[in-house]
């Protein structure tokens, strides 16, 4: 990979603020969880901006905090301080509700491990994110079927997750999270489950979209293999951001 | 998508969804059985004890209920029938002479509460025509002083047929009297109060035993179906005006409270009955949803992080419950019409049931054959409540799906 390592404490990613593009803006992240009488920092001041249409990995070894710092840029977990924008909102504002409506509106969510719903086959769980917000059956095809068709998946489209390989899973999964186009896709771990030619295909998938598409990524992930793929790669240590680089081309 | 996804999902454990499915068919099919079965049971015994005090309405002097003492006497019978007859809501207004005195033969004498009837009127509220075993009834006799008895009186004074028997009685001006009768019928109820006591005579030869022509002891009135006595009740003593001062108008839930309050306590042990069966089912419904929401925190936790509201998230869990319920119920009331329709077909005998010499309020319990009656609001009441106990028990569980927050549910089992 090339690029350079700031190795500073704050990342201004591409140089995007956000007045000139900039889809993410972490401002001074911090997370701390209470384990009994036992704090742990999770994060500690985290500062990163993300642009549009990047293609970034989150770097680093496990307890560093790519997992919670994905969960808070996804809405699913809130910082204990600090200050989150993504696509214009103040996330760390919305209540429970409206969080669950920013997701589905733009956020598609790859996860490591128990991605599907279980008695769903692979198409409706492909469209349920465009079902849940109320697009018609015949509308929710046309949109899903050319994906699953684009991702190897035409002829599995009736089958239930259980019937289908850990990458299949992975795929229906990214179906899902393009079927509402939106503004970011996270993927925590994405390829931790699957072996090193399925997690290669799925990182093309993921990059080809990428590109046509023009959706952020940003994914975490400890695979050598996959970072070296990422166009720009954050690395964290300790919950702090330990530096970053970006790919030749980038 | 989301019913397609809840029916699947509650078959995801197919045994613990039958098992769940099955208490609550079992519980419903019960409760709609046992209703059948009390309210056909309850009706009979209310019809027995209304043919047992005279009628739905009673009116006779007043104070004679509570005395049952021969003095008071309704003066112009006559009149009083025909008011009453003319009441809205009256089918009929059966005239009654009713004397308690004692029957002698040569072999003995026993108490004896002789009953001055009306054939012509009398049918429309009980046809002791049916009942006679022995002999003739009294239209059928050319006698003007016969006289039907129970079988047991007839048997403690030696009597057959033909027999000649004197009744000693009080006269309503006080004198005491003798009047001959002759035994042309014997009736044999089954109820042990009334072949031990009872004799059926003629209205006209009653009220000639005890020199009270034109005088009754009681009008008793069959009402149009579907009204309340209390009603009726209110239309008769209005109808009496000034002429009912000195008469006393009885409902006959006034008349047999032992019955009423009998019908009381037995629904609400069986509402009790069915609270306890209900509350057990609903504890195991709640138990097993909570145990099924553990089991899926991460998958409650997925829909939620992919966008689903957490009342959304709770939805899910609610739809599944509410086809669990919906099947369990058509389960449930099949069973409940299939047990109606056997019970009203074959009836249950309460005798069966070691149910011996059990009378209240003029009811034979031994002589009661249990079948089944659907009263559709009282079922409709039911069918609600179980219902709403049932999607009840699954609201906390529901609730908890819904709290859950994405990032924890989703590292769950990590």
């Amino acid at each position: 990979m090339d690029g350079q390592e700031t190795g500073t404490g704050r990342i201004e990613g591409t140089s995007a603020t956000w007045n000139n593009g900039a889809l993410i803006r972490l401002r001074q992240i911090t997370r701390t969880y209470k384990e009994g009488a036992l704090e742990v920092l999770a994060l500690r001041g985290v500062d990163l901006d993300i642009a549009e249409g990047e293609f970034t990995a989150l770097a680093g070894p496990s307890g560093s905090g790519k997992t919670t710092l994905l969960n808070i840029i996804g809405v699913l977990d809130k910082p204990t301080a600090g200050r989150v924008e993504v696509a214009g909102t103040d996330i760390t504002r919305l209540d429970k509700g409206e969080a669950a409506d920013f997701r589905l509106d733009q956020v598609g969510f790859i996860f490591q491990a128990y991605n599907l719903v279980p008695v769903l086959t692979a198409l409706e769980n492909a469209e349920f994110t465009l079902l849940l917000r109320g697009v018609p059956t015949a509308q929710r095809r046309a949109t899903v079927t050319p994906l699953l068709e684009r991702v190897g998946l035409a002829d599995m489209m009736d089958r239930k997750p259980h019937e289908l390989s850990g990458g299949q899973q992975q795929r229906v999964a990214v179906v899902r999270a393009l079927a509402t186009s939106p503004a970011l896709i996270l993927a925590d771990e994405p390829t931790a489950n699957l072996d090193s030619e399925t997690s290669g295909g799925l990182l093309d998938l993921m990059l080809e979209l990428n590109q046509e598409l023009k959706t952020t990524f940003l994914f975490s992930t400890h695979d050598p293999a996959v970072i070296e793929r990422a166009r720009r790669v954050v690395r964290l240590l300790d919950g702090r951001v330990d530096g970053s680089s970006r790919s030749a081309g980038s | 998508m989301l019913w397609r996804m809840a029916w699947r999902n509650l078959w995801r454990h197919r045994t613990r969804t039958l098992i769940m499915t099955s208490a609550v068919a079992f519980s419903y099919g019960l409760c709609l059985f046992s209703m059948g079965i009390g309210d056909d049971g309850h009706q009979q015994m209310l019809d027995q004890a209304v043919e047992g005090a005279g009628g739905d309405v009673l009116v006779h002097a007043d104070g004679y209920w509570d005395s049952k003492s021969g003095d008071l006497v309704i003066q112009e019978g006559g009149a009083i029938v025909s008011a009453v007859q003319e009441v809205p809501g009256v089918d009929a207004a059966i005239p009654r002479m009713i004397i308690n005195g004692l029957v002698s033969s040569a072999s003995g004498t026993r108490p004896l509460l002789l009953q001055g009837i009306d054939t012509d009127r009398e049918p429309a509220l009980r046809d002791f025509a049916e009942d006679v075993d022995y002999g003739a009834y009294l239209t059928s006799s050319d006698r003007d002083d016969p006289l039907i008895l129970g079988v047991v009186i007839v048997e403690k004074l030696d009597l057959e047929l033909g027999d000649r028997v004197v009744l000693t009685a009080t006269q309503p001006d006080g004198e005491i009297t003798r009047a001959l009768f002759h035994l042309t019928g014997i009736i044999e109820t089954g109820f042990q109060e009334v072949d031990e006591m009872v004799g059926l005579t003629t209205l006209e030869a009653a009220q000639n035993a005890v020199a009270a022509g034109g005088m009754l002891t009681q009008v008793g009135v069959v009402m149009d179906e579907g009204l309340v006595s209390d009603t009726v009740a209110a239309r008769i003593r209005s109808a009496l005006g000034s002429r009912g001062g000195d008469l006393e108008v009885l409902t006959w839930q006034e008349a047999v409270p032992d019955m009423v309050g009998f019908i009381e306590v037995d629904d609400a042990f069986l509402y009790i009955y069915l609270v306890v069966i209900f509350a057990i089912v609903a504890f195991a419904i709640a138990n097993t949803f909570l145990m099924a929401v553990m089991e899926r925190v991460r998958e409650f936790g997925l829909l939620n992080a992919l966008g689903l509201r957490g009342r959304g998230v709770a939805g899910v869990l609610l739809t599944e419950t509410f086809l669990m319920t919906a099947l369990a119920m058509a389960i449930g009331f099949i069973l409940g019409y299939a047990g109606h329709l056997a019970a009203s077909h074959w009836g249950i005998p309460l005798s069966m049931y070691g149910v011996e010499d059990m009378e209240l309020s003029g009811v034979d319990f031994a002589s009661l054959v249990m079948r089944s009656k659907i009263i559709p609001l009282k079922w409709v009441g039911a069918s609600v409540l179980v219902a709403l106990v049932t999607l009840g028990s699954a609201l906390y569980p529901a609730w908890r799906a819904s709290r859950f927050e994405p990032a924890e549910a989703m590292r769950f089992y990590e």
